[in-house]
């Protein structure tokens, strides 16, 4: 498998996923945790593209409310200990430019034409 | 009561926080601009390829020859295309004129359109239908071709037209998928050498025994390659027929 096919492989799964979340969550799970929603379908379409993306944000935060298990602002704040991540993903580009620049091909204008064998 | 200081956009700056924001505004401005310099100064140059609108419509005749790509031996040019060039020719957008081209194979045609320039290289996009490419009476001599050997090569596979001027950048890795998208498209491809071929730099490239570019090389277009092929002269333009069993990337 190549590196482009198994990108390709993990967007499948991802938007697969993504799209099992989408039919639950709008269809049911929506209804259960926001009572302002019941009754409203037309703006669930607008969410499919949100959901398809970020849907275990989506399923992190439906658990949260539905548990009830932390006070209620808690439940509308994620995580928020990606310190480390930050700093790793900021040092990631810096050196992801480095590699790409080293390992880019260079013109090769010292290669000159050669003629292996004369006109037929 | 906090006492930590607080920006408010329209009061004053709290004296804490001045020296943190100076030393912030100039961190990004100076990282910005460094970064668009680094950016800048490790990008190719793009070339002096354009569309030539300036010269205005063109209007030619000559001889349509298959090579597979169909290229126009000019028997009667004006003041900017000589009698006895050879050049090649596109349709508007990533597509070619084959379907065109191939019933006036081996016929005096008249070729109307805008030039791609690029150095030494040219081409011509032509106009719609028949108002671009219609046959044309007249005598007309029969083109000749001049088999020049077998040649390796070093150098870049690239669409004729992005590369004559139609893109900036018309080549490199950043233009790879635009190329593959016109060659598919029936564009014609266009060689480009590191160094002269028997004068030229860009040669028109094909596949073994005047066959189109094989799909093996849409994998190298754009990269830096060495390549083994046919080299054959059809009147001012040379037609590289590459071996794809030996392409491979340069170090």
């Amino acid at each position: 498998m190549t590196l482009p096919e198994f990108l390709l492989l993990l967007l499948r799964i991802w938007g697969s996923i993504g799209t099992v979340v989408v039919l639950i969550f709008l269809a049911w799970g929506i209804d259960r945790i926001d009572e302002d929603a019941q009754g409203a379908y037309v703006f669930r379409l607008l969410l499919v593209p949100g959901i398809l993306l970020i849907w275990p944000l989506v399923l992190w935060r439906w658990w949260q409310i539905e548990t009830e298990r932390v006070a209620w602002f808690d439940r509308y704040r994620p995580s928020r200990r990606h310190g480390p991540a930050i700093l790793a993903m900021s040092a990631a580009i810096v050196a992801l430019v480095v590699i790409g620049l080293n390992a880019r091909q260079y013109w090769p204008k010292d290669i000159v034409p050669v003629q292996l064998s004369e006109r037929q | 009561m906090n006492d930590r200081p607080f920006f408010v956009g329209y009061l004053p700056i709290p004296g804490p926080l001045r020296l943190f924001l100076g030393a912030i505004a100039i961190l990004l401005i100076a990282g910005f601009g460094a970064a668009g310099y680094v950016a800048g100064v490790t990008q190719d140059d793009p070339g002096s390829g354009a569309f030539r609108f300036d010269y205005g419509r063109q209007t030619v005749t000559g001889v349509v020859e298959l090579v597979p790509y169909p290229i126009v031996h000019v028997v009667e040019g004006n003041d900017r295309i000589d009698p006895g060039d050879t050049f090649m020719m596109t349709a508007g957008g990533k597509s070619g004129v084959d379907i065109r081209a191939e019933p006036l194979s081996g016929q005096l045609a008249q070729v109307s359109g805008i030039v791609l320039e690029r150095g030494d290289l040219y081409m011509i996009q032509l106009r719609g239908g028949t108002n671009g490419l219609q046959a044309a009476d007249g005598a007309f001599p029969q083109p000749e071709s001049e088999p020049l050997g077998r040649w390796r090569l070093a150098g870049e596979i690239c669409d004729g037209k992005c590369l004559a001027g139609a893109m900036r950048p018309g080549r490199g890795l950043a233009h790879k998928a635009c190329a593959n998208l016109c060659l598919l498209g029936d564009v014609p491809p266009i060689f480009v050498s590191t160094q002269p071929v028997i004068g030229d730099e860009f040669l028109l490239v094909t596949g073994p025994d005047a066959t189109r570019l094989p799909k093996r090389a849409y994998d190298f277009v754009g990269q830096y390659v060495q390549v083994e092929g046919e080299i054959t002269r059809h009147g001012s333009l040379l037609v590289f027929a590459l071996d794809p069993e030996t392409l491979e990337l340069t170090p």
